[in-house]
Formats: structure tokens, C-alpha cells, sequence
């Protein structure tokens, strides 16, 4: 048997381009709707996980779809705004626990998450190293971001400006790394934490600035009066907050109206849930509650959709590359008729010819068979990523 | 024999009866698993304190020179504070560090805002305006609420209520110790009751303005000026008392703590007596909350005793 083998396999060997040309095209038609069916399936599950775990977001009315990539994946547009006051809606319903997100900044290109401490305990992130941000200013970075900017407790990061022709608008703000989180797996990794107030500040929405009664900040001021000091915009505003300046910072007007992008809304159980999603059923409201897991399953529902689709076309594909390839091993016994003529005149049985060609034709599907299980373990690897990082763009 | 084997048992049941795991209560009240309750001031840890007992540890980390009010904690104590399981807030903007601190709000709790509608403005400020945001001042409200015993007694009911959400098992013990604190509180305004009906409408001055409540709770007719008992004031300082005795001829000056000798020497000189009144913001070297407000009361009660009618 050994013989036969050997023989086999120096043929194909000999025909070497015509060998690599059958065993990539058998590999292909077997790898492809399997290795589709492992990214999408291993996408959906990764995409799903962190939906699921999310129980309900309330955003402005508009996309569902845009609100739950900006608030779980950080991507997308940014959505319509809500209040603050929503968050507060939601928190003193005393239906769930309401954990405010502004997601609208980036440093280079991490987003910039200002969310509240409870934002740690949901996701159950835990410290690589220092502590979570306690003051504003101070900012918690993800696995990856201390690992890409190469910053630890007591390094800083520099918030990005939105435009450079925004002269008038978001200043960078210099941030305190106070705590680097475990890697994760999801987005997280990929963020900065900051307080949502100083989310605002890195807005303009709050600032500090030189006390204008002082005498150093006199040529900054325009009128005096015993209430009432009116000051250019040449007054000095901190793009840092040290512990120097903190006492300066302040907030103007009600912060009930200050903009957040959703509010992530955790349920104390199943029936708080649904009575807190039955507030939001008015047409006439200005915001939306989700569930995340349903937004993530029809987007879902519509990849799979097209995944059929291109099974069904592979499948197709697949038929015509089996034909092909049968009628190459067909073609080739009559070329090779002279050969096994040959073959059988030094002695060679019926049989044993046969199995040097089925030999041949066995090497090729193995071969076939170990490169499309060997591709898919690396699309199995290194796919979802590559796949969720094209969905979320 | 028997009753050596009998013996054995009882005791391997003895201590299996014993493992820690059934004790949880010892565990909770002897461990460090005790339910950490910070406060932004001593009254509040004070009413903490006399509530949960040993129930729970308060702490109060505002070093004893400082005033809570305006105390900036570093970030490494705000860090303290995210680990508190509650943070007893006064409200009415006092300590304005909380504002920039990041706390969890689902651990916060303001003992004044079930009396929101009570606080007393405070529109004393300055406006300014720069760039394009338009103009803003940054007025607040009077914070000094528990000067006022009534006060007092609301925010005493608003940590109980927190105090009974950390632990409801205590609740009844809980209930008892807010009992005895409410009558502790309401012996303390009915005597200043008593003495602010013999003070009526007689002016007094107080040395900084931070009696707003003890003024509205007890009707009292009262100016305030801006001096602290232990610097000398300036010029400018006493003309502005000149000004304020012009048309509010008071005979009584009401202190924050005993001022300079040399203060009251001059005070007395005036025909100015000087009462002490403490706020009793930050912990007191001596006693506790309750025994210094006694001391106010006995101040008051001695400047205008009921003979004097």
C-alpha cells in the first residue's frame, strides 16, 4: 500500500501546479461557508454579550441603532443629546439604577467616556493599578489605551479638540491618570473614564478661570460695578486642573439641562423594567428607552440575512468547482492513458492502479480538508475582531 | 463509657455550632465589615453616631482646624469617600468640594432635601460675565441649617432613613436612639424658644453670617457682619459696625467662639456684650453636638435670663 502511495504522491508532486490549483480551489469551496458561518456566528456572540449584558439605554428619539453602538461601542455618530435631567428621571423613579453617559471626546483616538463610578461596578472592571477618578480632571484609562499611549497612575492625557477651526470651542483639557482597568475584551479596554462633569468641562460647559475681583485679572476686565463684573475673553481659563485651581471650577446655569449622550439604566428586576419602558411609549416624547439585545438582534438578523445569501452563492460555486475538478481528474486519466498502460504492462494490477488514482485523489481532498480547518482556526482567532471593527466603523 | 462518648459528641457539636460562618452578626459587629458612613460635617456624624450606635462606623475626616464648609478634601480622601457605603450630605450647598468630586450618587444622600422648600437664599454675590456664556454669579443658599433645631431634627429623619436602608435589621434600634435624639433637640428649641421670646425684637449683631437659620427659626432681629473672633478687625472693620449700629443699635454681639480680649475689652467699652454661640461645624475639642448647643442655649439663657422680664 505503501507503494502506492508513494506514487501517488510523487505524481502529484511531478504536476505541481496543477496540484496546488485543485487542492486551493477544494480548499476554498469548503473553507468559505465555514469560515463565514464561525465570523458571523462569533461576531453575533461577541456583538450580543455586552448587548446583553446591557439591560435598557434611554437616548434622544432618533436611530436606536446609532444610540447603542455610541453607548456600548463607543462608535458611530454621536446621537441627539438628552438632559441630565433624564438621568435623574430615571434614578428617582426608583425603578433602576441610572448610570449617565457622554460619549462625544476623544484623546488621539480613544473615546472619552464620562460616566460615574457605578459605570466600574456594572461592567465588573477591576484595577490593573491605581484607583478610580475621584475629583474632576482625573481620568481612568482601559488595558489597551495605558498600553498604546504607554501612561500609568500619575502620566496624563490630553483631550483631542473637536476642530481646529473651533477656536471659540472645546479647549484641550489636560487629565490625571488616576487608575489603569484589567484588559476586558470589549471596548472598554479601548477607553478613557473621566467623570462626567469634567466631560463637560472638556466641552466648556463648566471652566475655572482667574478670580476677576483679584487685582491680576484686572486687565481682562471690562466694567466694575458692586455686582457685576464684566470681563474679554482674555481671561485666563485653566486647561488643567490641579489641586491649586480645582476650587475655581464651577458650573454655570442648572445642571439638570447639561447634555448627555444615554443613560444606561439598570432595573432593580424584570418588572421595574417593563414598567420603566412603558414611560417611554409616548409618541410625543423626546427620548427613547432600548433594549440593546433586541437593537444588536436585528442588526444582527440583517447580517445573517446576507450571510445566506453568500452561503447559498458558495454552495453554488462550490457545485461547479466540484464538477470542475471531477472532470480534471477525468481528463487526466485520458492524458494519462499511455501511463497507466504502462503500469499495467510491468505488472501492475487493475486494482492497484486504481488506488494510486484515488490515492491521488484522496491526497488532494486531505490536503484541501487540513488547509480549510487550519484557515478557519485563524479566521476563528483573529475574524470577529476584524469583522466587528468593519461593522462598528 | 457511655457518658465520655456522649460527652465527645455534645462537644464536636458545640463546636461545629460555633463555626464563624454562623456567627455573622459577631462577624459583622467584631470584623471590619462594618457599613462605612462618611459625613460632610460633624452634626451629621454626630446624628449618625447617636442613630446607628455601633451599628455602623462614621467617619468624619475634615481635620479639626478647618471648616467643613469650605474644606477642599484631597483627591486621596475623596477616594475614602467612593468607598463609603453612605455619605450623609448636608445640602444646601454646603461643602462645595462635592460638586467636583465624583462620588456614586446611589450612595449619597441629602439629609436637607425633603426640606429644600426651608432653605434660605443667600444673594449676596458678585456677577461676571466673559466670552459668550452671558452673565452668572455663583450665589448658593445658607448652610448652617442645623443651627436651627426643628432643622435639626429633618435631617435627623433623613439619615435614620438612610441609616435603616444600610442596615434594616437595626431598624428598631435605630427608631429608639432617633427618639431620644428628637426630645434631646426639641428640649433644646423649646428653650431657645423661651429665650428668643425675652430677646424679641431687640437687635443683635452676629459676628459672621452664618446664623441665617437660628435667625428665621427663632425670630430673632439680627444683622450680621463678616469678623473672626480671633483676629483683631481692621479699620474698615469697625467702621462698617459703625454703620450697621447706626440703624440696628444692638447691645449684644453674637460670636462664633470667645474673641480677643482685646475685642471684647472694647466690645464692653461699647456697651456691647459678647455672646458665644458655637455652629459647632467641625468637631468640638470637648463634649459632643448636643452639649455644645447647651452651652449656647445656656449662653443666651444667662445674657437674658427670665428674672429680667
Amino acid at each position: 500500500m505503501r507503494d502506492v502511495v508513494y506514487l501517488a504522491w510523487r505524481y502529484l508532486v511531478y504536476n505541481r501546479w496543477k496540484s496546488a490549483i485543485l487542492i486551493t480551489s477544494i480548499m476554498l469551496i469548503v473553507y468559505l461557508p465555514i469560515g463565514l458561518n464561525v465570523v458571523v456566528e462569533q461576531s453575533a456572540e461577541h456583538l450580543t454579550a455586552r448587548a446583553a449584558a446591557t439591560p435598557l439605554l434611554v437616548g434622544a428619539k432618533g436611530s436606536p441603532l446609532e444610540l447603542t453602538l455610541n453607548s456600548l461601542y463607543f462608535s458611530s455618530e454621536n446621537p441627539e443629546l438628552i438632559d441630565y435631567s433624564e438621568a435623574t428621571l430615571v434614578a428617582e423613579s426608583g425603578l433602576a439604577d441610572a448610570i449617565p453617559l457622554y460619549v462625544r471626546f476623544h484623546s488621539r483616538s480613544h473615546p472619552i467616556v464620562g460616566t460615574s463610578l457605578d459605570y466600574f461596578s456594572f461592567h465588573n472592571l477591576s484595577f490593573a493599578a491605581g484607583r478610580p477618578m475621584a475629583v474632576l480632571g482625573e481620568c481612568v484609562v482601559g488595558a489597551t489605551v495605558a498600553e498604546s499611549l504607554g501612561v500609568k497612575p500619575g502620566d496624563a492625557v490630553i483631550s483631542s479638540s473637536e476642530t481646529v477651526f473651533d477656536l471659540a470651542g472645546v479647549y484641550p483639557l489636560k487629565m490625571k491618570v488616576t487608575g489603569v482597568l484589567d484588559p476586558v475584551f470589549t471596548p472598554d479596554d479601548d477607553a478613557i473614564f473621566v467623570d462626567v462633569k469634567t466631560a463637560w468641562i472638556i466641552e466648556g460647559l463648566g471652566h475655572g478661570h482667574q478670580d476677576l475681583a483679584r487685582p491680576e485679572a484686572a486687565s481682562g476686565v471690562l466694567s466694575r460695578t458692586n455686582d457685576n463684573i464684566v470681563a474679554n475673553a482674555s481671561v485666563v481659563q485653566f486647561n488643567e486642573i490641579t489641586p491649586d485651581n480645582a476650587d475655581s471650577f464651577h458650573f454655570h446655569g442648572d445642571l439638570a439641562g447639561y447634555p448627555l449622550t444615554a443613560v444606561l439604566a439598570v432595573p432593580k428586576d424584570e418588572k421595574s423594567g417593563v414598567i420603566l419602558r412603558g414611560r417611554y411609549t409616548d409618541d410625543d416624547a423626546n427620548s427613547q428607552i432600548v433594549r440593546p439585545v433586541t437593537v444588536i438582534d436585528e442588526l444582527l438578523d440583517t447580517i445573517l440575512t446576507i450571510q445566506q445569501f453568500i452561503v447559498a452563492a458558495v454552495i453554488i460555486v462550490g457545485l461547479a468547482t466540484i464538477a470542475t475538478a471531477a472532470l480534471v481528474f477525468l481528463l487526466s486519466l485520458k492524458l494519462r492513458r499511455r501511463e497507466i498502460d504502462t503500469m499495467h504492462k510491468i505488472g501492475g494490477s487493475r486494482g492497484r492502479v486504481a488506488s494510486m488514482l484515488l490515492a491521488e485523489v484522496f491526497i488532494v481532498v486531505m490536503m484541501s480538508g487540513t488547509l480549510a480547518a487550519a484557515i478557519t482556526m485563524v479566521t476563528w482567532r483573529y475574524g470577529p475582531g476584524v469583522i466587528e471593527s468593519f461593522v462598528l466603523a | 463509657m457511655s457518658v465520655d462518648l456522649l460527652k465527645m459528641f455534645a462537644c464536636v457539636l458545640a463546636v461545629a455550632a460555633c463555626t464563624p460562618g454562623e456567627r455573622p452578626t459577631e462577624a459583622i459587629e467584631g470584623g471590619e465589615s462594618l457599613p462605612q458612613v462618611y459625613a460632610v460635617n460633624y452634626p451629621l456624624a454626630y446624628i449618625a453616631e447617636r442613630i446607628a450606635g455601633e451599628s455602623v462606623t462614621v467617619i468624619f475626616p475634615a481635620p479639626p482646624d478647618a471648616d467643613p464648609a469650605f474644606w477642599s478634601p484631597t483627591a486621596e480622601t475623596v477616594a475614602d469617600y467612593q468607598r463609603a457605603d453612605l455619605v450623609l450630605l448636608n445640602g444646601a450647598t454646603y461643602a462645595g468640594w462635592i460638586p467636583r468630586a465624583t462620588l456614586s450618587r446611589s450612595r449619597l444622600v441629602d439629609t436637607s432635601a425633603a426640606l429644600a422648600d426651608q432653605l434660605i437664599p443667600v444673594d449676596d454675590t458678585v456677577t461676571h460675565s466673559h466670552g459668550p456664556g452671558g452673565d452668572h454669579s455663583h450665589q448658593g443658599t445658607a448652610f448652617t441649617t442645623w443651627l436651627d433645631m426643628k432643622f435639626a431634627a429633618g435631617q435627623a429623619r433623613a439619615a435614620f432613613d438612610a441609616l435603616v436602608r444600610l442596615r434594616p435589621e437595626m431598624e428598631p434600634d435605630f427608631r429608639g436612639r432617633l427618639r431620644e435624639l428628637e426630645k434631646e433637640l426639641g428640649e433644646l428649641d423649646k428653650r431657645l424658644q423661651d429665650v428668643a421670646g425675652r430677646i424679641g425684637d431687640r437687635p443683635l449683631v452676629f459676628s459672621h453670617p452664618v446664623y441665617q437659620y437660628l435667625v428665621r427659626g427663632y425670630g430673632l432681629n439680627g444683622r450680621s457682619v463678616h469678623w473672626e473672633p480671633q483676629e483683631m478687625p481692621g479699620d474698615e472693620q469697625w467702621r462698617e459696625l459703625s454703620d450697621v449700629l447706626s440703624t440696628h443699635a444692638a447691645a449684644w454681639m453674637i460670636w462664633e467662639d470667645e474673641p480677643l480680649p482685646d475685642i471684647a475689652n472694647r466690645f464692653e467699652r461699647m456697651g456691647i456684650e459678647s455672646i458665644v454661640f458655637r455652629p459647632c461645624g467641625n468637631r468640638p475639642a470637648e463634649g459632643s453636638f448636643v452639649s455644645v448647643m447647651l452651652d449656647n442655649v445656656v449662653a443666651l439663657e444667662q445674657a437674658f435670663p427670665a428674672s429680667a422680664l
